[in-house]
């Protein structure tokens, strides 16, 4: 494995409502247009105006999936961003600010711009600023000026010429204004590479969004809750190209009840929310569990508990998630890791309901749900064009009379589309027979229980599947184990301590090299792997032994207080570690508190 | 042809006397005389001694949680709007349990016939009161009376949107019958209140307390909305107009679907352009 490319972190802040998140997202995709890799992250506390919202873009050759401590160009368009930030910068670093707004007092490379002026000049209103901040951010950072110009016509046109135009005219002021006054700080990070890959800026959200397309889900109801809506606005906004049908209906116990009667009804159908919405949700998880119905519900998480911090990360929902409903069922728990993995994930998880025929639920975090990836083109097309499985969905009963609860050896039994032949079945939520008809009898209750249950060791003797493997077991002193969102900070921490002293040698001139400050310990060269958990619940004991059976170190990495992963190891295993990296202020898992930790572990082991 | 026998299912478990006996039949009698067999309707049963209809009544159905049908019942209509959609479920999961789902079903006038089965109190818990029980009623949870007034549903489904209001009492079940058919026959949300005396809990809402209170609506405009109002707000004053109440034509819910306009979302082809999407990410 070659030593990875350096990284270059851009961030915008400035008051909400000046247009922030459309600029960061403008520069991600500049990014991925001219041949490179992104990982965007934003902060924005939960308002409509007002507050600081910031974006950050980590820019690099390689694929990327955290961002990093330094700031190499902070965009401030007002003193507060600079005084929240500043501490983030080095004498590397260049900050661009409004010189008639304030002056920082910092060794960073100075860029002032008269932005209130230019957009004065330019007849423009306030919140064009951050067009001005998009020319100029790109004309630093070396990139060319058609990429801007057809990614603006493309994001504007149904707004109209003029609106194009006058986006344009602020960008280039911005833009210019770099090349004639600072062309000698102009540095090659945007360059556009030769013949890029096609590649898309994918959050978890849009991911998940593409996913339920793609996997012919039919029906989605929802109730919007952040971080969760833009699942809800992407399916809506796409319904009359895809006759999906998409409902913002009432409540949440509402949206997941009219899953559960579409899903009955033969159509594909899940729902989506955050915890709270989730909670509410829960009882009806435990009717499709009794009546076999298959639905699949995404849960991107956020700080509880209660209201909690609506905008911020955690992955504090996981044995909510795992435990929820009442009565015993089973019911299968999915944590993608990237937006690649959620793609994936998102469509597996309506196959798995339905060859399971119970609910399944997708798991996100703020952090995921929002934060952007690259992903190539083709691989996505790949995923998205993958066939579906329905497993036994039938429209006709191949026997009469027809038993829709008929106990079968997977614990699977035929499932009716109803009005398509002469049969019929009740849907029941109380215990049935196996015709569907409630029962209280002592065995066939017993039966029906089992029954359910042995789709439990079905799925895990066909499609569960335990951690992906990063870097190599055997040789490893250090093992990381984490499930979910927390996948990209650990791969990032891991190429750090692997690769640090090695990049520290080869780019010693390169300000932006990730390893300028790497741990002195390093030069031991550890050796460190990451298993990452998808398929979280229900999981395979004798499948999961193997990998904590080692004489090694182990480091539980997880965005929550409890180490909530580490107890469903436990539980399975027998298996815990001391060595834990948990984080539960709202924040993502950095990966420098990472490397810290590895630090710490090693200097304590010495 | 389908006869009533075809729906029979269970010898239903209701108490001698209960209202529910002639509610089953009334429903199994339209659903004959509509030609209907057991497969061709979907049938969501709420939770309660009404909804214990499930095993006694043959129909592709839901047996639900608790106040939830209702929206049961708007997803499975969606996905398959060709086939009738009945909700069986009593005042307490209707009007208490599942009352936001209900109010604003109305507003979507989603096409489907709700039979309630008014009866205020909860049975089969044992005669605790229900959210249309009259104000003061006593029971185990309300031993000094109930303090709140009752819903008084019928007029909050006219003034939420239903489209179609009656009322129907179970002494008199050829008429409970007629208006079953002409509520499924209504193309939008369709509310029959059903007054069902509870013979073991209920001793205020009787049969003799309906025999008294209730009366046939004569020389009513259902068409008149005002008219409507007024009949809709008699039970303020314990008067109980038996008859079609309201009736108005608008679009469905699944009327205003283009993804619909060619056949039921469940026999749809699959749409097979996701990677056309991919652009939105570019």
């Amino acid at each position: 494995m070659a030593v990875p490319a350096s990284q270059f972190l851009w961030k915008i802040g400035a008051p909400a409502g000046l247009g922030v998140m459309t600029t960061g997202l403008s520069l991600s995709k500049l990014a991925a247009r001219s041949g490179y890799h992104i990982y965007d992250y934003t902060e924005y506390p939960s308002l409509i105006k007002g507050g600081n919202n910031s974006y950050e873009v980590n820019i690099s050759l390689d694929p990327i999936g955290m961002i990093k401590y330094g700031v190499d160009c902070l965009v401030c368009f007002d003193e507060i961003t600079y005084k929240l930030h500043a501490e983030r910068l080095s004498p590397n670093s260049t900050i661009v600010y409004d010189p008639n707004t304030f002056q920082p007092e910092t060794d960073a490379q100075k860029i002032a711009i008269p932005m209130q002026e230019l957009l004065n000049q330019l007849e423009a209103e306030k919140v064009m600023v951050n067009m001005i901040g998009l020319g100029a951010s790109y004309a630093l950072l070396g990139g060319e000026w058609s990429i801007l110009e057809l990614l603006t016509n493309q994001q504007f046109k149904r707004k109209g010429d003029e609106v194009i135009a006058l986006n344009l005219k602020c960008a280039r002021a911005g833009y210019d204004y770099i090349n004639q006054h600072f062309a000698q700080v102009v540095q090659p990070i945007l360059t556009p590479q030769p013949a890029p890959e096609r590649r898309t800026v994918l959050a978890g959200n849009d991911a998940f969004a593409l996913g339920a397309v793609a996997a012919d889900c039919r029906f989605f109801a929802a109730y919007p809750m952040s971080p969760s809506s833009s699942v809800l606005e992407f399916l809506a906004g796409w319904a009359k190209q895809t006759g999906m049908v998409v409902r913002h209906a009432e409540d949440e116990i509402g949206v997941v009840n009219e899953v559960l009667g579409a899903s009955f009804a033969g159509v594909r159908a899940a729902t989506g929310s955050s915890g709270g919405g989730f909670a509410l949700m829960v009882e009806a998880l435990s009717y499709a569990g009794v009546a076999e119905l298959p639905i699949v519900v995404f849960l991107a998480q956020r700080p509880g508990p209660a209201t909690g911090m609506p905008t911020w990360t955690e992955q504090g929902d996981l044995l909510f998630a795992v435990n929820a409903g009442h009565g015993e069922f089973p019911k299968i728990v999915l944590a993608p890791g990237d937006p690649e993995e959620m793609t994936q994930l998102a469509m597996e998880a309506f196959d798995l309901a339905d060859i399971y025929q119970t609910p399944v639920l997708v798991l996100s975090d703020k952090v995921l749900s929002e934060s952007h990836y690259t992903v190539a083109v083709s691989k996505l097309e790949t995923i998205l064009q993958r066939p579906i499985k329905r497993g036994k969905i039938i429209t006709k009963p191949e026997a009469q009379p027809y038993h829709r609860y008929a106990i079968t050896e997977d614990g699977i039994s035929p499932r009716l589309v109803p009005g398509q032949s002469e049969s019929w079945y009740q849907a029941n939520s109380y215990e049935h027979k196996p015709d569907s008809h409630t029962t209280e009898d002592n065995k066939e209750r017993a039966d029906q229980v089992d029954k359910r249950a042995r789709k439990i060791q079905t799925y895990l003797a066909n499609d569960y599947l335990g951690p992906q493997v990063y870097g190599d077991l055997s040789k490893a002193d250090i093992i990381f184990y984490s499930w979910g969102g927390t996948k990209g900070a650990v791969l990032e921490a891991m190429k750090k301590i692997t690769f640090g002293p090695e990049q520290a040698e080869q780019n010693a001139d390169d300000p932006h090299s990730f390893a300028q400050d790497n741990p002195e310990i390093f030069k031991q060269r550890p050796q460190v792997a990451h298993l990452h958990f998808t398929h979280v619940h229900p999981m395979d004991p004798a499948a999961l032994a193997p990998f904590f059976n080692h004489d090694k170190l182990y480091i539980l990495v997880e965005n929550n207080s409890t180490g909530q992963f580490g107890q469903l190891i436990k539980l399975a295993t027998g298996f815990e570690t001391p060595h834990k990296v948990l984080k539960y202020d709202g924040r993502p898992i950095f990966m420098e508190e990472i490397v810290a930790a590895v630090e710490k572990v090693l200097q304590n082991s010495n | 042809m389908p006869t009533m026998q075809d729906f029979a299912g269970y010898t239903p478990t209701w108490c001698p006397g209960c209202g529910n006996w002639s509610i089953g039949r009334a429903l199994m009698m339209s659903l004959a005389n509509q030609g209907l067999s057991p497969a061709d309707l979907n049938v969501m049963f709420d939770i309660g001694c009404s909804g214990n209809m499930n095993d006694f009544l043959n129909a592709s159905s839901m047996h639900t949680l608790h106040g939830r049908s209702i929206a049961n019942g708007i997803g499975c209509k969606i996905a398959n709007h060709e086939m009738p959609l009945i909700v069986v479920g009593g005042d307490g999961a209707l009007y208490g349990e599942g009352g936001n789902h209900f109010l604003h079903a109305c507003r979507g006038n989603h096409d489907m016939t709700i039979l309630v089965h008014d009866n205020g109190v909860y049975g089969l818990t044992k005669g605790q009161t229900s959210p249309a029980a009259q104000q003061g009623y006593k029971s185990k949870t309300t031993p000094e009376g109930i303090i709140e007034r009752p819903v008084y549903a019928l007029l909050l489904a006219l003034t939420q949107g239903a489209t179609f209001i009656a009322q129907g009492f179970t002494g008199n079940l050829p008429q409970l019958s007629q208006l079953i058919t002409a509520a499924m026959n209504h193309k939008g949300f369709a509310v029959v209140n059903i007054l069902q005396p509870c013979v073991t809990f209920n001793k205020t809402n009787t049969y003799g307390y309906y025999f008294q209170k209730a009366y046939q609506v004569q020389d009513h405009d259902p068409s008149n909305f005002q008219a409507a109002l007024e009949k809709c707000g008699e039970p303020m004053s314990e008067r109980f107009p038996l008859g079609i109440l309201y009736q108005t034509e608008r679009p469905t819910y699944t009327d205003n679907i283009a993804a619909l306009k060619d056949g039921p979302l469940v026999k749809a082809a699959a749409y097979t352009g996701a990677t056309s999407l991919i652009p939105w990410f570019e």
